[in-house]
Protein backbone atom coordinates (compact mmCIF):
# COMPACT_ATOMS: atom_id res chain seq x y z
CA UNK A 1 0.00 0.00 0.00
CA UNK A 2 1.40 3.13 -1.13
CA UNK A 3 1.78 6.35 1.67
CA UNK A 4 1.12 9.75 -0.09
CA UNK A 5 3.22 12.25 1.28
CA UNK A 6 4.60 15.63 0.32
CA UNK A 7 7.78 17.77 0.61
CA UNK A 8 8.25 21.50 0.47
CA UNK A 9 11.51 23.54 0.05
CA UNK A 10 10.98 25.99 1.52
CA UNK A 11 14.31 27.61 -0.17
CA UNK A 12 12.43 27.34 -3.64
CA UNK A 13 9.18 28.71 -2.25
CA UNK A 14 8.56 32.17 -3.63
CA UNK A 15 5.26 32.89 -1.83
CA UNK A 16 3.25 33.34 -5.15
CA UNK A 17 0.12 31.70 -4.17
CA UNK A 18 -0.07 29.64 -7.30
CA UNK A 19 -0.79 26.72 -5.26
CA UNK A 20 -3.49 28.38 -3.10
CA UNK A 21 -5.28 29.38 -6.19
CA UNK A 22 -5.11 26.22 -8.17
CA UNK A 23 -6.34 24.00 -4.93
CA UNK A 24 -8.99 26.39 -4.93
CA UNK A 25 -10.01 25.72 -8.58
CA UNK A 26 -9.28 22.40 -8.41
CA UNK A 27 -11.68 21.61 -5.13
CA UNK A 28 -14.51 23.75 -5.90
CA UNK A 29 -13.14 26.38 -2.96
CA UNK A 30 -15.84 29.20 -2.23
CA UNK A 31 -15.07 32.28 -1.97
CA UNK A 32 -16.73 33.80 1.11
CA UNK A 33 -17.17 37.51 0.55
CA UNK A 34 -16.11 40.37 2.65
CA UNK A 35 -18.39 39.69 5.54
CA UNK A 36 -17.55 36.61 6.13
CA UNK A 37 -13.67 37.38 5.75
CA UNK A 38 -14.00 39.92 8.45
CA UNK A 39 -15.67 37.25 10.98
CA UNK A 40 -11.96 35.06 9.68
CA UNK A 41 -14.41 32.30 8.11
CA UNK A 42 -11.90 31.88 4.86
CA UNK A 43 -11.84 28.64 3.24
CA UNK A 44 -8.34 27.72 1.83
CA UNK A 45 -7.39 24.34 1.97
CA UNK A 46 -3.62 25.61 1.10
CA UNK A 47 -2.59 28.55 2.89
CA UNK A 48 0.86 30.53 2.73
CA UNK A 49 1.69 31.30 5.83
CA UNK A 50 4.01 33.91 6.55
CA UNK A 51 6.88 34.67 9.41
CA UNK A 52 9.04 37.71 9.34
CA UNK A 53 12.61 36.91 10.28
CA UNK A 54 13.11 39.26 13.29
CA UNK A 55 16.75 39.03 13.37
CA UNK A 56 16.80 40.85 9.83
CA UNK A 57 14.45 43.89 11.49
CA UNK A 58 11.03 42.14 8.94
CA UNK A 59 13.43 42.21 6.24
CA UNK A 60 13.13 38.70 5.06
CA UNK A 61 9.74 36.87 4.97
CA UNK A 62 9.45 33.53 5.71
CA UNK A 63 6.83 31.70 3.55
CA UNK A 64 4.79 28.36 4.62
CA UNK A 65 2.49 26.33 2.47
CA UNK A 66 0.40 24.83 4.41
CA UNK A 67 -1.85 22.20 3.15
CA UNK A 68 -3.69 19.36 5.47
CA UNK A 69 -0.56 18.09 6.95
CA UNK A 70 -2.06 14.72 6.41
CA UNK A 71 -0.91 13.37 9.73
CA UNK A 72 -0.05 9.66 10.02
CA UNK A 73 -1.16 9.64 13.88
CA UNK A 74 -4.40 12.34 13.21
CA UNK A 75 -5.44 14.00 16.29
CA UNK A 76 -8.51 15.18 14.18
CA UNK A 77 -10.22 11.88 13.45
CA UNK A 78 -9.79 10.73 17.07
CA UNK A 79 -12.28 13.08 18.48
CA UNK A 80 -14.76 12.59 15.88
CA UNK A 81 -17.98 11.14 17.04
CA UNK A 82 -19.50 9.77 13.77
CA UNK A 83 -16.33 8.70 11.82
CA UNK A 84 -16.92 11.14 9.14
CA UNK A 85 -13.17 11.85 8.86
CA UNK A 86 -10.39 9.16 9.21
CA UNK A 87 -7.32 7.96 7.84
CA UNK A 88 -7.67 6.00 4.48
CA UNK A 89 -5.68 2.62 4.02
CA UNK A 90 -3.13 5.09 2.09
CA UNK A 91 -2.61 7.17 4.77
CA UNK A 92 -4.81 10.39 3.28
CA UNK A 93 -6.93 11.65 6.12
CA UNK A 94 -10.45 11.85 4.59
CA UNK A 95 -13.31 13.53 5.17
CA UNK A 96 -17.12 12.76 4.45
CA UNK A 97 -19.08 15.71 3.64
CA UNK A 98 -22.34 13.18 3.68
CA UNK A 99 -21.54 12.14 7.25
CA UNK A 100 -20.36 15.29 9.14
CA UNK A 101 -22.66 16.48 11.46
CA UNK A 102 -20.47 20.05 11.56
CA UNK A 103 -20.13 19.68 15.45
CA UNK A 104 -16.14 20.94 14.63
CA UNK A 105 -14.40 19.27 17.33
CA UNK A 106 -11.77 17.92 14.88
CA UNK A 107 -11.18 21.43 13.94
CA UNK A 108 -10.66 21.98 17.96
CA UNK A 109 -8.09 19.13 17.63
CA UNK A 110 -6.42 19.72 14.78
CA UNK A 111 -3.34 21.90 15.67
CA UNK A 112 -2.80 22.98 12.80
CA UNK A 113 -5.55 24.81 11.87
CA UNK A 114 -6.14 23.39 8.46
CA UNK A 115 -9.66 22.65 8.44
CA UNK A 116 -12.64 24.93 7.42
CA UNK A 117 -16.65 25.36 8.70
CA UNK A 118 -19.09 26.08 6.33
CA UNK A 119 -21.43 28.67 8.10
CA UNK A 120 -23.27 28.96 4.80
CA UNK A 121 -23.96 27.59 1.80
CA UNK A 122 -21.26 28.89 -0.41
CA UNK A 123 -22.00 27.95 -3.17
CA UNK A 124 -24.71 26.71 -6.07
CA UNK A 125 -23.80 24.06 -9.03
CA UNK A 126 -22.36 26.32 -11.86
CA UNK A 127 -20.45 25.97 -14.84
CA UNK A 128 -16.44 25.62 -14.56
CA UNK A 129 -16.92 23.80 -11.00
CA UNK A 130 -14.72 20.29 -11.05
CA UNK A 131 -17.55 17.49 -11.65
CA UNK A 132 -15.07 15.37 -9.86
CA UNK A 133 -15.48 17.25 -6.19
CA UNK A 134 -18.68 17.94 -4.25
CA UNK A 135 -19.78 20.92 -3.21
CA UNK A 136 -20.21 21.49 0.23
CA UNK A 137 -23.16 22.71 2.11
CA UNK A 138 -23.96 24.60 4.99
CA UNK A 139 -22.59 22.97 8.41
CA UNK A 140 -19.80 20.59 7.33
CA UNK A 141 -16.40 20.59 7.67
CA UNK A 142 -13.79 20.72 5.17
CA UNK A 143 -10.47 20.11 4.27
CA UNK A 144 -7.36 19.37 2.00
CA UNK A 145 -7.86 15.86 0.78
CA UNK A 146 -4.13 15.49 -1.34
CA UNK A 147 -6.53 15.91 -4.30
CA UNK A 148 -7.99 12.44 -3.79
CA UNK A 149 -9.88 12.22 -6.87
CA UNK A 150 -6.76 12.37 -9.32
CA UNK A 151 -6.09 9.30 -7.33
CA UNK A 152 -8.94 7.95 -8.45
CA UNK A 153 -8.69 8.65 -12.02
CA UNK A 154 -5.35 8.08 -12.68
CA UNK A 155 -6.26 4.86 -11.31
CA UNK A 156 -9.15 4.29 -13.06
CA UNK A 157 -7.03 5.32 -16.82
CA UNK A 158 -4.73 3.03 -16.04
CA UNK A 159 -7.32 0.22 -15.91
CA UNK A 160 -8.55 1.02 -18.76
CA UNK A 161 -5.68 1.09 -20.34
CA UNK A 162 -5.26 -2.19 -18.67
CA UNK A 163 -1.91 -1.44 -16.99
CA UNK A 164 -0.56 -1.21 -13.57
CA UNK A 165 -0.66 2.85 -12.54
CA UNK A 166 2.46 4.41 -11.73
CA UNK A 167 2.33 7.00 -9.02
CA UNK A 168 3.97 9.51 -10.77
CA UNK A 169 0.39 10.02 -12.69
CA UNK A 170 -0.76 11.27 -8.99
CA UNK A 171 0.14 14.85 -8.94
CA UNK A 172 -1.78 17.19 -6.80
CA UNK A 173 -3.43 20.67 -7.85
CA UNK A 174 -0.11 22.32 -6.03
CA UNK A 175 2.05 20.79 -6.56
CA UNK A 176 1.22 21.13 -10.10
CA UNK A 177 0.63 24.43 -10.27
CA UNK A 178 3.90 25.65 -8.50
CA UNK A 179 6.16 27.74 -10.82
CA UNK A 180 9.16 27.37 -8.35
CA UNK A 181 8.32 23.63 -8.22
CA UNK A 182 8.83 23.47 -4.72
CA UNK A 183 6.07 20.96 -3.91
CA UNK A 184 7.33 17.54 -4.30
CA UNK A 185 4.37 14.68 -4.22
CA UNK A 186 4.82 11.26 -4.22
CA UNK A 187 4.89 7.79 -2.24
CA UNK A 188 6.99 7.74 1.42
CA UNK A 189 6.82 3.81 1.27
CA UNK A 190 8.97 3.83 -2.16
CA UNK A 191 12.50 4.27 -0.78
CA UNK A 192 13.87 5.25 -4.20
CA UNK A 193 10.82 7.72 -4.66
CA UNK A 194 12.33 11.47 -4.81
CA UNK A 195 9.28 11.98 -2.09
CA UNK A 196 10.99 9.67 0.47
CA UNK A 197 14.61 10.41 -0.43
CA UNK A 198 14.02 14.08 0.35
CA UNK A 199 11.89 13.49 3.43
CA UNK A 200 15.06 11.88 4.27
CA UNK A 201 17.47 14.75 3.94
CA UNK A 202 18.78 16.43 6.71
CA UNK A 203 17.33 19.63 5.88
CA UNK A 204 14.08 18.07 6.47
CA UNK A 205 11.39 18.71 9.38
CA UNK A 206 8.14 18.93 10.28
CA UNK A 207 5.51 21.12 11.91
CA UNK A 208 4.71 20.86 15.60
CA UNK A 209 7.01 17.23 15.50
CA UNK A 210 7.29 17.52 19.23
CA UNK A 211 3.11 16.69 19.55
CA UNK A 212 3.87 13.01 17.69
CA UNK A 213 0.99 13.82 14.63
CA UNK A 214 3.57 12.66 12.12
CA UNK A 215 2.62 14.61 9.42
CA UNK A 216 3.34 13.60 5.94
CA UNK A 217 4.12 16.88 4.80
CA UNK A 218 8.03 17.31 4.97
CA UNK A 219 9.19 20.90 4.74
CA UNK A 220 13.23 21.73 3.30
CA UNK A 221 14.58 24.45 5.62
CA UNK A 222 16.20 27.41 3.75
CA UNK A 223 19.87 26.70 3.51
CA UNK A 224 22.72 29.47 4.94
CA UNK A 225 22.86 31.57 1.89
CA UNK A 226 19.32 32.42 3.81
CA UNK A 227 20.75 32.82 7.00
CA UNK B 1 -35.40 8.02 -3.61
CA UNK B 2 -37.59 10.26 -5.83
CA UNK B 3 -39.28 7.46 -6.92
CA UNK B 4 -41.40 6.55 -4.23
CA UNK B 5 -43.36 9.75 -4.15
CA UNK B 6 -43.01 11.49 -7.17
CA UNK B 7 -45.97 11.18 -9.62
CA UNK B 8 -43.43 9.51 -12.07
CA UNK B 9 -41.60 10.54 -15.02
CA UNK B 10 -43.20 10.58 -18.11
CA UNK B 11 -41.13 10.68 -21.60
CA UNK B 12 -42.05 12.75 -24.77
CA UNK B 13 -41.56 9.34 -26.75
CA UNK B 14 -42.66 6.05 -25.62
CA UNK B 15 -39.39 3.91 -26.36
CA UNK B 16 -39.73 0.71 -25.90
CA UNK B 17 -35.89 -0.43 -24.56
CA UNK B 18 -37.65 -4.00 -25.17
CA UNK B 19 -38.06 -3.85 -29.30
CA UNK B 20 -34.60 -2.35 -29.24
CA UNK B 21 -33.21 -5.14 -26.73
CA UNK B 22 -34.92 -8.05 -29.51
CA UNK B 23 -33.47 -6.78 -32.13
CA UNK B 24 -29.97 -7.15 -30.69
CA UNK B 25 -28.91 -3.89 -29.86
CA UNK B 26 -26.96 -4.24 -26.59
CA UNK B 27 -27.50 -1.10 -24.01
CA UNK B 28 -24.16 0.60 -24.84
CA UNK B 29 -24.93 0.67 -28.44
CA UNK B 30 -27.42 3.51 -27.68
CA UNK B 31 -26.21 4.75 -24.11
CA UNK B 32 -22.10 4.63 -25.24
CA UNK B 33 -21.16 7.53 -22.93
CA UNK B 34 -21.46 4.50 -20.28
CA UNK B 35 -18.41 2.80 -21.36
CA UNK B 36 -16.41 6.33 -21.80
CA UNK B 37 -17.32 8.25 -18.81
CA UNK B 38 -18.62 8.92 -15.34
CA UNK B 39 -22.46 9.75 -16.57
CA UNK B 40 -23.67 7.31 -19.18
CA UNK B 41 -25.84 10.12 -20.97
CA UNK B 42 -28.61 9.67 -23.10
CA UNK B 43 -28.02 9.23 -26.93
CA UNK B 44 -28.11 11.84 -29.12
CA UNK B 45 -30.99 12.23 -31.34
CA UNK B 46 -28.74 11.72 -34.22
CA UNK B 47 -28.04 8.07 -33.06
CA UNK B 48 -31.54 7.59 -33.44
CA UNK B 49 -32.14 9.06 -36.56
CA UNK B 50 -29.08 7.22 -37.93
CA UNK B 51 -30.87 4.03 -37.37
CA UNK B 52 -34.54 5.08 -37.96
CA UNK B 53 -33.79 6.62 -41.28
CA UNK B 54 -35.64 3.84 -43.26
CA UNK B 55 -38.22 3.42 -41.13
CA UNK B 56 -42.06 3.42 -41.07
CA UNK B 57 -43.32 6.89 -40.16
CA UNK B 58 -46.96 5.92 -39.26
CA UNK B 59 -45.78 4.70 -35.62
CA UNK B 60 -46.89 7.71 -33.99
CA UNK B 61 -43.88 7.60 -31.29
CA UNK B 62 -41.06 6.78 -34.42
CA UNK B 63 -42.54 10.04 -36.13
CA UNK B 64 -41.95 12.08 -33.04
CA UNK B 65 -38.65 11.34 -33.12
CA UNK B 66 -37.92 11.76 -36.87
CA UNK B 67 -39.92 15.33 -36.10
CA UNK B 68 -36.95 16.34 -33.54
CA UNK B 69 -34.26 14.91 -36.22
CA UNK B 70 -35.61 17.10 -38.36
CA UNK B 71 -35.75 20.00 -36.57
CA UNK B 72 -32.26 19.20 -35.55
CA UNK B 73 -33.11 19.29 -31.83
CA UNK B 74 -32.36 16.70 -29.12
CA UNK B 75 -34.75 14.97 -27.89
CA UNK B 76 -36.02 16.42 -24.23
CA UNK B 77 -35.71 12.91 -22.28
CA UNK B 78 -36.33 13.22 -18.61
CA UNK B 79 -34.20 11.64 -16.13
CA UNK B 80 -35.29 8.69 -14.01
CA UNK B 81 -32.26 7.67 -12.16
CA UNK B 82 -30.33 10.47 -10.39
CA UNK B 83 -28.02 9.62 -7.32
CA UNK B 84 -27.65 11.98 -4.32
CA UNK B 85 -25.04 14.68 -5.37
CA UNK B 86 -22.65 13.57 -2.64
CA UNK B 87 -22.42 9.98 -3.77
CA UNK B 88 -19.60 9.70 -7.37
CA UNK B 89 -20.49 6.77 -9.28
CA UNK B 90 -18.55 6.24 -12.10
CA UNK B 91 -19.83 4.44 -15.28
CA UNK B 92 -16.89 3.90 -17.14
CA UNK B 93 -15.16 1.60 -14.05
CA UNK B 94 -18.41 -0.50 -13.88
CA UNK B 95 -19.38 -1.21 -17.11
CA UNK B 96 -15.79 -1.32 -19.37
CA UNK B 97 -13.62 -2.25 -16.57
CA UNK B 98 -15.33 -4.84 -14.03
CA UNK B 99 -18.18 -5.83 -16.72
CA UNK B 100 -21.30 -5.60 -14.29
CA UNK B 101 -24.50 -6.02 -16.51
CA UNK B 102 -26.76 -3.27 -16.65
CA UNK B 103 -29.33 -4.65 -14.68
CA UNK B 104 -27.40 -5.14 -11.84
CA UNK B 105 -28.39 -1.83 -10.92
CA UNK B 106 -31.08 -0.58 -12.86
CA UNK B 107 -33.17 -3.90 -12.81
CA UNK B 108 -34.63 -5.41 -15.99
CA UNK B 109 -35.14 -2.89 -18.43
CA UNK B 110 -35.16 -5.46 -21.46
CA UNK B 111 -38.44 -5.86 -20.47
CA UNK B 112 -39.75 -2.70 -20.57
CA UNK B 113 -42.11 -1.76 -23.64
CA UNK B 114 -42.33 1.92 -22.76
CA UNK B 115 -40.06 4.17 -20.91
CA UNK B 116 -40.61 3.54 -16.66
CA UNK B 117 -41.93 6.14 -15.02
CA UNK B 118 -39.85 5.34 -11.49
CA UNK B 119 -36.20 3.04 -11.36
CA UNK B 120 -37.08 0.03 -11.82
CA UNK B 121 -34.83 -0.62 -8.85
CA UNK B 122 -33.97 1.60 -6.14
CA UNK B 123 -30.28 1.16 -4.36
CA UNK B 124 -29.06 2.12 -0.86
CA UNK B 125 -25.55 1.90 0.22
CA UNK B 126 -26.11 -1.39 1.38
CA UNK B 127 -25.81 -2.54 -2.25
CA UNK B 128 -22.75 -0.70 -3.34
CA UNK B 129 -21.24 -2.36 -0.17
CA UNK B 130 -22.42 -5.52 -0.89
CA UNK B 131 -21.40 -5.74 -4.17
CA UNK B 132 -17.70 -4.32 -3.46
CA UNK B 133 -17.03 -6.56 -0.46
CA UNK B 134 -18.79 -9.65 -2.37
CA UNK B 135 -16.66 -9.10 -5.49
CA UNK B 136 -13.24 -8.15 -3.71
CA UNK B 137 -13.77 -11.59 -1.83
CA UNK B 138 -13.80 -13.41 -5.66
CA UNK B 139 -10.92 -11.43 -7.07
CA UNK B 140 -8.79 -11.94 -3.83
CA UNK B 141 -9.49 -16.01 -4.51
CA UNK B 142 -8.70 -16.01 -7.99
CA UNK B 143 -5.43 -13.64 -8.23
CA UNK B 144 -4.11 -15.16 -4.66
CA UNK B 145 -1.34 -13.17 -3.32
CA UNK B 146 -0.65 -11.71 -7.44
CA UNK B 147 -4.29 -9.30 -7.00
CA UNK B 148 -2.84 -5.75 -8.08
CA UNK B 149 -2.26 -2.97 -6.06
CA UNK B 150 -5.11 -1.04 -8.48
CA UNK B 151 -7.50 -3.91 -8.59
CA UNK B 152 -7.50 -4.38 -4.57
CA UNK B 153 -8.36 -0.22 -4.22
CA UNK B 154 -10.52 -0.65 -7.07
CA UNK B 155 -12.58 -2.81 -4.86
CA UNK B 156 -12.00 -1.15 -1.60
CA UNK B 157 -15.15 0.27 0.48
CA UNK B 158 -13.00 2.78 1.41
CA UNK B 159 -15.57 6.40 1.83
CA UNK B 160 -13.32 8.54 0.11
CA UNK B 161 -13.56 6.78 -3.11
CA UNK B 162 -17.41 6.98 -3.67
CA UNK B 163 -18.06 10.69 -1.26
CA UNK B 164 -15.45 12.94 -1.93
S1 LIG C 1 -17.14 18.46 12.52
FE1 LIG C 1 -17.72 16.67 11.27
S2 LIG C 1 -15.77 15.62 10.82
FE2 LIG C 1 -15.37 17.07 12.48
S3 LIG C 1 -15.57 15.88 14.35
FE3 LIG C 1 -17.60 16.82 13.97
S4 LIG C 1 -18.73 15.32 12.73
FE4 LIG C 1 -16.57 14.69 12.70
S1 LIG D 1 -3.19 18.57 9.71
FE1 LIG D 1 -5.04 18.77 10.97
S2 LIG D 1 -6.69 18.17 9.61
FE2 LIG D 1 -4.83 17.42 8.67
S3 LIG D 1 -4.62 15.30 9.44
FE3 LIG D 1 -3.44 16.62 10.81
S4 LIG D 1 -4.85 17.08 12.47
FE4 LIG D 1 -6.10 16.33 10.77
Amino acid sequence: MALWGMVIDLDRCTGCQACVMACKAENNIPAVGMKEAHKERVISWMQVLTETGEDQHGAKMRFIPRPCLQCDDPPCTKVCPVYATYRNPEGIVAQIYARCIGCRFCMAACPYNAKYFNWHTYQKEAPGQNPDVSLREKGVVEKCTFCHHRLQRARERASAEKREFDPAEYVPACAEACPAQAIVFGDLSDPASEVAKLAHSPRAFRLLEELGTKPKVFYLTEGEAGG
Amino acid sequence: MAGWVSPGVEQPIAFPHKTHIALKVPCTGCHQQAEKGSAAGRPPTALCAACHAASDTKDPEIAKLKAYAEKGEEIPWRRVWRLPSHVFFPHRIHVAIAKISCQTCHGPMENLDRPPPRPLKILTMSDCIACHTERKLATDRAAGAKLSKVRAQQLSSDCIVCHR
